[in-house]
């Protein structure tokens, strides 16, 4: 991706340039869940240049981000509730899913604060 | 849960560490517990680790050390035999001491795995932030 510009800055040079691969472990395919999140590019698809298949995206999206979301706050609250009635068999399964529940969270408030502010810079737009 | 994997990862270590710890305890609990000559001696256990494919580290099982142990001779002893020997484990504790720093270091190291990984996912949420 953005690695291709450097890609064409060696073009330039006229030096065979080749990008860095990064190692990939099998099976760590779910940077696609990371991936997803440059579907926030969707609200700038409504400026009309791209079409408005991006905006349902984006919504399915953020309403996908907020299931998982719940789905990770379950788990760390069913963990918490383990480790006060002293069920819990591995005190790092709380800590990582807390930790886990927290990242989560703040990325689906910067993706809220992100479409908020798009929608927002549209409004302000004089007619 | 792909975006998690490293915390899995850490915490799939955290896990063995803590069986290894676990077991390690347990071998030294028991270091001198006696056992009649007509019964094994405490087997010792040795916690068998295996990497996942997927990333992380599985307990693959648990091997179990020297049912023979070393016989001593303590007459006195309730559960001496006719010649007066007792059963005692072949626990070497220097090498259980080693092998509890090493895993405690390596739950250490995990953990510190966990905080950079969540130094990192912090720095991600940090892009296009003004």
């Amino acid at each position: 991706m953005s690695i291709g510009g450097i890609e064409g800055i060696g073009g330039l040079a006229g030096a065979g340039f080749t990008p860095f691969q990064a190692p990939r472990i099998d099976g760590a395919g779910g940077a696609g869940g990371i991936g997803g999140t440059s579907g926030i590019g969707g609200p700038g698809g409504l400026g009309g240049t791209q079409g408005v298949a991006g905006g349902s995206s984006f919504s399915d999206l953020v309403l996908d981000g907020i299931d998982r979301l719940e789905g990770v706050q379950d788990k760390a609250s069913t963990l918490g509730v383990q480790a006060a009635t002293g069920q819990l068999d591995n005190i790092h399964d709380y800590t990582l899913a807390a930790s886990q529940a927290q990242v989560t969270t703040q990325l689906t408030v910067a993706v809220r604060n992100k479409a908020v502010e798009a929608f927002t810079e549209i409004m302000r737009m004089p007619i | 849960m792909g975006a998690f994997d490293l915390l899995r990862i850490a915490g799939s270590s955290l896990g063995m560490h803590q069986t290894w710890l676990d077991a390690l305890g347990h071998n030294i609990a028991n270091a001198n517990t006696v056992s009649s000559t007509g019964e094994d001696a405490f087997r010792a256990q040795y916690v068998v680790a295996r990497s996942r494919a997927d990333g992380g580290v599985d307990v693959s099982g648990v091997a179990l050390g020297d049912a023979e142990g070393r016989m001593v001779h303590s007459p006195d002893h309730p559960l001496a035999d006719a010649d007066g020997y007792v059963r005692l484990p072949e626990i070497d504790m220097s090498s259980q001491m080693t092998q509890l720093v090493m895993a405690q270091r390596g739950f250490q190291a995990s953990v510190q795995v966990t905080k950079n990984a969540q130094e990192t996912y912090n720095a991600a949420l940090q892009i296009g932030r003004a």
